[in-house]
């Protein structure tokens, strides 16, 4: 194989430009022009070696590595685990491919059924407060205060703790005790009338899930928006001040719009994040009491390693996915289409 | 760092690939460096699964919280007449283990020995797993043939005994002596004398029963000592009648033995919220006092003990299910064990180190671990003098393995759990409750 070496070259400086010392200076103070010296430029060291013993590699071969990775890792589990979907597979011995039976068997199981009501049930409370909550506490420390630094670390630092963290320690806030937890701060300020048993009520539970997980990601959500607020233009707002905009109509018509792109990652993570909600359940509730608080993906955990059917599960799991797929992309066309930019 | 400049050496060499023509060069030193590095990729997976497992340089034990104590204490004396060979031991809570072990059992690269539940009605249980061929043969090991004919389905599949266990538990009142005395009750022993019990400590302003149903396993704990009394007192082959269909949870004496559970209930003889209160609350409660006792299985003595300041105020009575002392049935469970994978089968270590566990002393040293009743016992064994007083009981034959034990599927267990639950919040009745468990026990295994 030839390949032809690039040759010594002679590159010429470049003429001056317009300006100080460019061609417009004229007059009796411009000096005269020198000849440029000629700039060689030797040919870079190539390693040195025999005439077609060299193996061209194209630039895509440097990804095949990282494809091969990503094919074992990912790929190939998700494909077995389509397949999975339709066998008998406990997840130990052999399995039997049943065809369609799981997904059958899933719409005829209310236990699976009424996993799905909590966990639309469960999505929709999460997506709506904790972006209100977030957007709050976004326009709350967007202001001039002080402590606003020190505010936007309070309140994102839930984020970055562990889920089962997050959901042990709320098992001692939700303590059913009269003088424990909320119930002991409720009765403190004399809302004792308000004390509940949070997780062991099966008519409180699912909304005591909902509530740890807005307690958790809202400061997520308020630095997502806070990006967004920040990237609103000042001479927008002074504009729409000198029109004579109150606050509520600044906020309205100027900020909100400009909001759109940042409410639909915040909109777009927190759907996908409720539909799949598992650490905080599965730590606080284990979906009880009985069942009033069990999410697809605490039902699908137990289907696999509790009850031991994988193939079931794995069905599960599937249309999981799709569900989930299908939400995000409807979402998302759906709030593109409404977003400005500045 | 001589790496690392050796790597930049390297790109220096090679920066006058020709961009140009959207190609570049390697030499073949390059490429067998490349190729090199492609087929440690491949030799990883091995190696990975080599360490994580199998028979290579060690013994591997996977085993449960609750096995910790006796398999780290028998193994060290295992290894004072082996001091070459090589162990790994850990231990997880149930779950963790359940869903690790599985996956690795799937993978083919499962532990030598593993924790293993007894009979069926787990995902993790002998019977499950015997039956998927993943346990090695242990019916020739001396202590197998010592095994009581009544615990026979616990320990063996299709005449096959596949498990090591050190005996049983019990499910009993853990109750502090010192409440008791306090509010000048004794412990009961039958159903109308706990009542009597329970309103005379409830009028003295103590929880009667401390209850903490939010944890699954802990729900199910009443129902085992009521149902051997409604139950097998009556009709000893209920497990079989049940598995031929012939009867069902809710035409049987299991609907008297949710009952009399509503019952405890609807009288206040629990703590406030059961439902929201936990296994460590309702042990708190007990040790400090604030409530009288707890229904309980045995092992977890320990931890009761350690709760408390005065561990001797700590004590154990049989729950009584019954009207007729002398005729009390009570539910004694045999203790999770250990199996070895048949991948260890051709490893004579695995099955050495269980036949070693299986020596009459070591069975009473893990029995008296987890507060158990050795499957068999000689002149030398001990039980723990809180226990005493179940002894006559399971000598005479009036204890009946958990009843999960039995079960056909790892879905009726978690189906009685959600079904008590209910039932505490009053979201469904004993019918409702037991109709759940009938349906997890009709599907197929």
């Amino acid at each position: 194989m030839s390949r032809s070496l690039p040759q010594p070259e002679e590159i010429q400086p470049e003429e001056p430009r317009a300006g100080k010392t460019g061609p417009g200076r004229t007059g009796p103070t411009a000096r005269p022009r020198k000849t440029p010296p000629t700039v060689r430029i030797q040919p870079p060291q190539t390693p040195r070696t025999r005439p077609g013993r060299d193996l061209t590699v194209p630039p895509w071969g440097f990804v095949v590595p990282a494809l091969v990775v990503y094919a074992l890792v990912v790929l190939y589990p998700s494909i077995a685990g389509v397949a999975y979907a339709f066998t008998d597979w406990s997840g130990i011995g052999d399995a039997s491919f049943v065809g369609l039976a799981n997904f059958r068997a899933l719409l005829d199981d209310q236990r699976t059924l009424d996993s799905v009501v909590n966990t639309l049930l469960l999505t929709i409370a999460v997506v709506v407060v904790q972006n209100v909550v977030g957007l709050l506490l976004a326009l709350g420390v967007d202001t001039g205060i002080r402590s606003k630094s020190l505010l936007r670390v309070v309140f994102f630092a839930p984020a970055v703790v562990s889920p089962v963290m997050v959901a042990f320690l709320w098992k001692y806030v939700y303590n059913p005790e009269p003088t424990a937890g909320l119930n002991g701060l409720l009765g403190a300020v004399g809302l004792g009338a308000l004390r509940q048993d949070w997780l062991g009520d099966p008519s409180l539970a699912l909304w005591s899930v909902a509530a740890m997980v807005v307690w958790q990601y809202a400061g997520y959500s308020m630095v997502i928006f806070l990006a967004g607020l920040q990237g609103v233009p000042p001479e927008l707002h002074e504009a729409a001040k000198i029109d004579g905009a109150g606050t509520w109509q600044r906020f309205r018509y100027v900020t909100w719009p400009m909001l759109a792109p940042a409410l639909t990652v915040n909109l777009m993570l927190s759907t996908i994040g409720g539909l799949k909600l598992f650490d905080q359940v599965y730590a606080a509730t284990n979906g009880g009491p009985g069942t009033a608080s069990e999410t697809l993906s605490t039902a699908l955990f137990k289907e696999a390693f509790v009850y031991g059917k994988f193939g079931y599960s794995t069905a599960v799991a599937l249309v999981l996915a799709l569900f989930v797929a299908v939400v995000s992309l409807v979402q998302l066309r759906f709030l593109r289409a409404r977003e400005v930019t500045a | 760092m001589t790496t690392g400049q050796g790597q930049e050496r390297s790109a220096g060499r090679t920066g006058g690939a020709d961009l140009r023509s959207g190609t570049t060069a390697r030499s073949r030193r390059g490429f067998l460096r490349a190729g090199g590095g492609i087929v440690a990729a491949g030799a990883l997976p091995p190696v990975l699964s080599g360490c994580s497992g199998g028979s290579g340089d060690g013994l591997r034990i996977v085993g449960v919280t609750d096995q910790q104590q006796p398999v780290e204490e028998l193994l060290k004396l295992y290894r004072r007449s082996r001091p070459g060979e090589a162990f790994t031991t850990s231990f997880a809570p149930t779950e963790q283990m359940q869903t690790v072990v599985r996956t690795q059992l799937a993978g083919g690269n499962a532990p030598d020995v593993h924790a293993v539940y007894p009979g069926s009605g787990s995902a993790m249980s002998m019977v499950e797993l015997a039956r998927a061929g993943l346990l090695t043969d242990l019916s020739t090991q001396p202590w197998a043939a010592n095994i009581p004919s009544a615990f026979g389905t616990a320990y063996r599949y299709e005449g096959h005994t596949y498990l090591y266990s050190a005996g049983s538990c019990l499910i009993g009142a853990i109750y502090n002596k010192r409440v008791f005395s306090r509010a000048g009750v004794e412990p009961p022993s039958t159903w109308q004398e706990l009542l009597a019990v329970c309103t005379r400590l409830r009028a003295r302003g103590v929880v009667p029963i401390a209850l903490g149903a939010q944890t699954p396993w802990v729900t199910q704990l009443i129902s085992y000592a009521l149902v051997p009394n409604a139950v097998y007192a009556h009709n000893a082959r209920f497990d079989d009648d049940m598995a031929a269909g012939r009867t069902s949870f809710r035409d049987s004496g299991w609907a008297d033995a949710l009952g009399r559970y509503q019952e405890l209930q609807r009288k206040g003889f629990f703590n406030d919220n059961p439902n929201g209160t936990t296994f460590e609350q309702q042990t708190a409660m007990v040790a400090t006092g604030k409530a009288a006792m707890a229904v309980q299985v045995s092992a977890v003595l320990g931890v009761f003990r350690e709760a408390t300041e005065s561990p001797e105020d700590l004590a154990m009575f049989p729950f009584p299910g019954g009207d007729d002392p002398a005729r009390l049935w009570i539910p004694a469970g045999i203790v999770v064990g250990l199996g070895v994978s048949v991948r260890a089968r051709r490893d004579p270590r695995a099955a050495d180190f269980i036949a070693f566990l299986g020596k009459q002393e070591n069975i009473d040293r893990w029995a008296s671990a987890v507060f158990a009743i050795p499957f068999r016992r000689d002149a030398s064994t001990t039980v723990d003098p809180v226990l005493e007083p179940f002894l006559p009981i399971v000598d005479d034959g009036r204890a009946v393995p958990f009843m999960d034990q039995r079960w056909p599927n790892a879905e009726v267990q978690p189906a009685h759990f959600a079904a008590v639950q209910d039932l505490l919040s009053g979201e469904t009745d004993v019918r409702g409750a037991l109709g759940q468990m009938d349906d997890a026990y009709r599907r197929a295994s």
